[in-house]
């Protein structure tokens, strides 16, 4: 422990602490706090049974009540550690009745015990209720949400990359008439939100009958301005004489396309293939529009629906919700540094 | 004889620091991904090669832009004008050619007003409502997202340990959905939370956060602040690690004061970056959408209504569908976004003659 | 069989005219060396060749067929890049295979092609590599490698030492001369260094401004230059050259000495620019000496003494010695000329009728 705090509380020079010291690392903590403490609640709270999220103040842990067979009583009963004037005992509950429970010594199953339920406490220990993860699977169209948000993902971001790098490699290294013209459509359009086009583009997507269709939802993505101008800027750097040796080898273009720009725009590729997969993932305001039947709805879609429904069932919700966490937090755990690089790069988002 | 100097050759190489994606993208795609894609691959080239015997190189470079600029044209390029059309026609018809030409009646119903500081008193009050909340919402997140995300590229650009870890800890929840964002949120703030728990052994009374109009709308800022501060902090700890560390030491060999260090040194430099920075962040905050509807829809009442709910309501939620009003709205807003895009490229535009003339 | 001819190569880029017109045989077999300044259109016409870029008038013929239409892949030609050009993201293996596996060739026949060619190269430890695990030279010999694997009618060879440093030149020089000798093929080779130009060629191609100045062997060049350009371009250091007058047989030059270069086909009066290597003034024993100058600078390499020295009028003269003479800075010397070594040109730049 004072390894890592040695560790993480190091500062320049290891001098005294100035004030500066004590903002940066006052801020830093509020950081890991605010940042990763919601996430963290979440993880936690998708643990509790509906019971336990009712509760309030909210326990840090999820629990669950300790149970225990009793001879002649078929169903496991929970067990509650009762005080009262008699001592200090754990009981298992038989029935309720008005304020008085029914309890049962496990030890000596005989006895009814009438017991005032204001002098006990359930006895619980630390257990996770994952049936809030089950469920959702058999009960819930979850499954279906989970296939069709992969799906997309899936499908825009191959669709994307092959469209972009091929648009990206024809304005980078052809010369052809109109090349400007195209190259400042893209740029132009680089900036068009999808919020400003969102009636027209509803409007087309029904008329070449892809309303509720998840073709809808994919290719108005595809074509982002953003991608081919992030590859084509990569492929500028790709000298052309390793096309002309390519060439001189009998390569066709698609050849030289395929093989030899393709592999070694690989960084910038996985740089978009990253974040299309994590937009596509996330995309919730587009989806929403084109699909309006359950059976071809997405995860964020579908998650949303259930957290409108009257009685918001938040034991399911909060498993749904960290199921859709996941890939985007692998994604984050063994990409950061790929992300932050190209970000910082290329301002991309 | 001239004496050349020796020049090792330099092949062309991917740079070096994106060399470990392509070895962690191989393993990841393994042969199972490429192996049906080079067969496809393969399996084009012949009637590519005849192609290109026909048409040549010109007829290659309109082959490659075909299959983007085709999608390109059809759900970018298409929508853009179709939107014009669209916001000067009337009624609940989809297709143009049933709707009904009306001119800029709907832009005049939008912008009518007998009093314009009271949306209430406007034909389209929600619009109204909605741009005022969008307004206000600007100026505050914007504000306050500028300053922490500054405050936070500011500390991670300190000689500390771990830095990597610490950037990741604020760059987590850009990468969360608005859906997932929201419903945490919603999760700690609503009556039961964990807010509220946390604020009542402190003595303090539990506050309905969603539903009283002033916290929701604050809540609305905070949590799209929390969702997209580390995206910005990471472009200005780029621009602070930009410059360069002797002019620090140099103002250090001067013995000035840190906060003139800071103001008069970090600031200007930063500025470049800073700039991009403000006009994304207003432009992304002029759209705002996803991460507020999930977690308060608009409510309590229209407090937290925004610009783009509203066209998203009035195009497509709402029982009256009225997509020309939607699309008269959604050009006004479009034209806010082109004045700040032509504002962000003049930008960069600046920033990179001032590049190339260092 | 590797023959190349162009035929009127004239090429522009827009406004700007980078070949102005090129007629050129290359035998079968020949060494053929582009040298000439940076930027007089050799790599253009070398491109021109290989099939990168189209003249805009010309035709260019292998063998006798006429291939200007021909795409690049078509035309039989390897090329080596002066960056080499070597696919980063394969192996030294398969850079080599690539050209070939695009020809449908059999998997065994790419195999011992490279077996081969690994072995001539001596690059048999490195196939598995990649071109960024590869030093300069051998980078090199795998972008020669990657040529000889497509058995081509003709190589071209674009400047493919400038990139390595002096000491790895002079051997991979004498490499490439041994393997032209081994493999017997076709070669143009560019290059701006005019000893490599001397020591590989069969003929050397002198190329200004988009003109060819003159075609010859090395030693004809050296001993007959066509005009004061190749003079000057070949040889180092370079030539001196003075204007002289001729007045009855006798070269005044400009400013003074009288040089009696009787026996000479000299025109018997006019200007004339004379031209004398440096390596062709010998040091004066006697007191009548053709030249007379005062040492300005002495550089002494051991073998030979360079020396820079001005003559009485003001003109500067180049001089190499050889061993070492016992000279200083300031001293008067006479340095002789011999007649038969002197190099004269008309007005136009064009060596006299006869020399
Ligand atoms: N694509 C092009 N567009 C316009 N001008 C060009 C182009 N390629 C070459 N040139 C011009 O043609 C002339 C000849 O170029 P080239 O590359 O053939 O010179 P070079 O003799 O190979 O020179 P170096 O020894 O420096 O390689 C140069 O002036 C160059 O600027
Ligand atoms: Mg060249």
């Amino acid at each position: 422990m004072s390894r890592v705090s040695a560790f993480l509380f190091r500062r320049r020079g290891g001098k005294g602490w100035h004030w500066t010291d004590v903002v940066t690392f006052g801020w830093l903590f509020f950081g890991v706090i605010v940042m990763f403490g919601p996430a963290l609640w979440l993880i936690m709270s998708s643990f509790k049974s509906p019971a336990q999220l009712a509760e309030f103040p909210p326990t840090a842990l999820p629990y669950e009540s300790r149970t225990v067979v009793v001879e002649g009583y078929d169903k496991p009963l929970p067990l509650f550690i009762v005080t009262d004037e008699a001592g200090t005992r754990t009981l298992a509950e038989v029935r309720r009745v008005g304020t008085t429970a029914q309890m049962v010594d496990p030890a000596n199953s005989g006895e009814i015990q009438r017991v005032n339920i204001a002098n006990r406490v359930p006895d619980r220990q630390v257990g996770f209720a994952w049936d809030n993860y089950v469920q959702p699977f058999l009960a819930f169209d979850f499954m279906l949400y989970l296939k069709n948000s992969v799906f997309v993902t899936v499908v825009a971001t191959l669709i994307t990359l092959l469209t972009n790098s091929m648009a990206a490699f024809a304005l980078s290294k052809y010369e052809f008439r109109g090349r400007n013209a195209v190259m400042l459509t893209v740029l132009a359009t680089l900036m068009i939100p999808l919020s400003v086009i969102l009636v027209p583009l509803y409007s087309i997507i029904s008329a070449v009958g892809l309303f509720n269709s998840l073709w809808g939802v994919i290719l108005p993505t595809v074509a982002t301005p953003t991608g081919i101008f992030l590859l084509r800027q990569y492929m500028l750097t790709i000298p052309d004489e390793l096309l002309e040796a390519a060439r001189m080898d009998h390569a066709s273009e698609w050849q030289i396309y395929w093989r030899i720009v393709l592999p070694l725009t690989a960084p910038a590729l996985a740089v978009l293939g990253i974040f299309s997969v994590v937009w596509r993932w996330n995309d919730f305001l587009w989806p929403l529009i084109v699909l309006s039947r359950k059976e071809v709805y997405t995860l964020q879609v579908g998650l949303n629906t259930y957290a409108g429904e009257l009685n918001v069932q938040w034991h399911f919700i909060l498993a749904m919700t960290v199921v859709t966490m996941i890939p985007v937090v692998i994604v984050f755990l063994f990409l950061q540094r790929f992300i932050t690089t190209g970000i910082a790069g290329s301002g991309l988002k | 004889m001239p004496a050349s100097m020796p020049m090792w050759p330099r092949p062309w190489l991917p740079p070096a620091e994106t060399e470990g994606i392509v070895a962690q993208l191989k393993q990841m795609a393994g042969a199972v991904v490429t192996a049906p894609l080079g067969w496809a691959a393969r399996a084009i080239d012949p009637p590519l090669r005849l192609w290109q015997r026909l048409t040549g190189t010109g007829g290659m470079a309109a082959f490659f832009l075909l299959p983007n600029m085709a999608i390109f044209g059809v759900f970018v390029l298409l929508p853009l004008v179709i939107n014009f059309a669209y916001s000067m026609t009337t009624g609940g018809a989809l297709f143009l050619s049933d709707r009904e030409y009306v001119g800029a009646a709907q832009y005049a119903q939008l912008l009518d007003c007998d009093d314009y500081t009271d949306p209430s008193t406007c034909a389209q009050d929600q619009f109204w409502t909605a741009l005022a909340n969008t307004a206000l919402f600007v100026v505050l997140q914007v504000s306050l997202l500028i300053v922490t995300a500054t405050i936070t590229a500011l500390i991670l650009n300190r000689e500390l340990r771990a830095r990597s870890f610490w950037r990741a800890v604020f760059f987590f929840p850009v990468l969360l959905s608005p859906v997932v964002v929201g419903l945490i949120w919603r999760w700690i703030l609503q009556r039961d939370g964990l807010l509220n728990a946390m604020i009542i052994p402190m003595g303090l009374d539990p506050v309905n956060w969603l539903i009283e109009r002033n916290w929701a709308f604050a809540a609305a800022i905070g949590v799209t602040i929390w969702a997209h501060l580390g995206f910005y902090a990471l472009i200005l700890l780029a621009g602070l690690q930009a410059i360069p560390k002797d002019l620090y030491e140099a103002a250090e060999m001067d013995g000035t004061k840190p906060g003139r260090v800071f103001w008069r040194i970090t600031l200007p430099l930063l500025m470049p970056n800073l700039l991009v920075v403000i006009v994304l962040a207003l432009i992304r905050a002029v759209q705002v959408f996803d991460e507020a509807f999930v977690l308060t829809g608009g409510g309590p009442g229209t407090a937290t209504l925004f610009l783009t709910q509203y066209i998203y309501e009035v195009g497509f939620a709402s029982l009256l569908k009225n997509p020309g009003l939607a699309a008269a709205a959604s050009i006004l807003m479009g034209a806010v976004l082109v004045v700040l895009t032509l504002i962000q490229l003049a930008i960069s535009r600046r920033n990179e003659k001032k590049g190339k003339l260092k | 069989m590797g023959q190349i001819s162009l035929k009127g190569i004239k090429k522009s880029f827009g406004a700007v005219d980078v070949l102005k017109g090129i007629d050129l045989e290359v035998g079968d077999g020949e060494l053929v060396v582009f040298v000439g300044p940076s930027g007089c259109g050799k790599s253009t016409l070398l491109r021109m060749i290989a099939g990168l870029d189209q003249p805009t008038a010309g035709t260019i013929a292998i063998n006798g067929t006429d291939v200007t239409p021909r795409s690049a892949a078509d035309r039989g030609l390897a090329m080596v890049f002066q960056s080499y050009a070597l696919y980063p993201h394969m192996s030294v293996r398969q850079n080599m295979a690539f050209g070939l596996q695009n020809t449908r060739m059999a998997r065994a026949e790419i195999d011992a092609r490279i077996a081969d060619a690994a072995r001539l190269l001596e690059i048999e430890p490195l196939l598995e590599r990649r071109p960024g695990q590869l030093s300069g030279g051998q980078r090199q010999r795998v972008a020669i490698g990657r040529a000889i694997v497509r058995r081509p009618t003709a190589f071209l060879l674009d400047e493919p030492l400038s990139n390595l440093d002096a000491e790895l030149r002079v051997s991979m020089r004498a490499e490439l001369s041994a393997l032209h000798a081994r493999l017997g093929a076709t070669m143009v080779h560019v290059t701006h260094d005019q000893v490599e130009a001397m020591t590989m060629a069969d003929r050397i191609v002198v190329l200004r401004a988009g003109r060819i100045e003159q075609v010859d062997t090395p030693l004809n060049l050296y001993n007959r230059p066509a005009n004061l350009f190749v003079a000057g371009f070949i040889g180092a250091p370079g030539m001196n050259m003075f204007g002289a007058t001729m007045a009855r047989g006798v070269a005044r030059l400009e400013g003074g000495p009288e040089i009696d270069l009787g026996g000479l086909p000299l025109p018997p009066s006019g200007a004339v620019t004379l031209g004398i290597r440096p390596q062709h003034l010998l040091l004066s024993e006697g007191v009548e000496a053709d030249l007379t100058a005062k040492v300005d600078l002495i550089e002494a390499l051991g073998s030979e003494t360079v020396v820079h020295a001005t003559l009485n009028e003001g003109a500067k003269l180049l001089a190499v010695l050889p061993g070492q003479p016992a000279l200083a800075r300031g001293d008067v010397v006479g340095f002789d000329v011999d007649p038969a070594m002197v190099h004269a040109f008309g007005a136009d730049g064009v060596r006299l009728a006869g020399f």
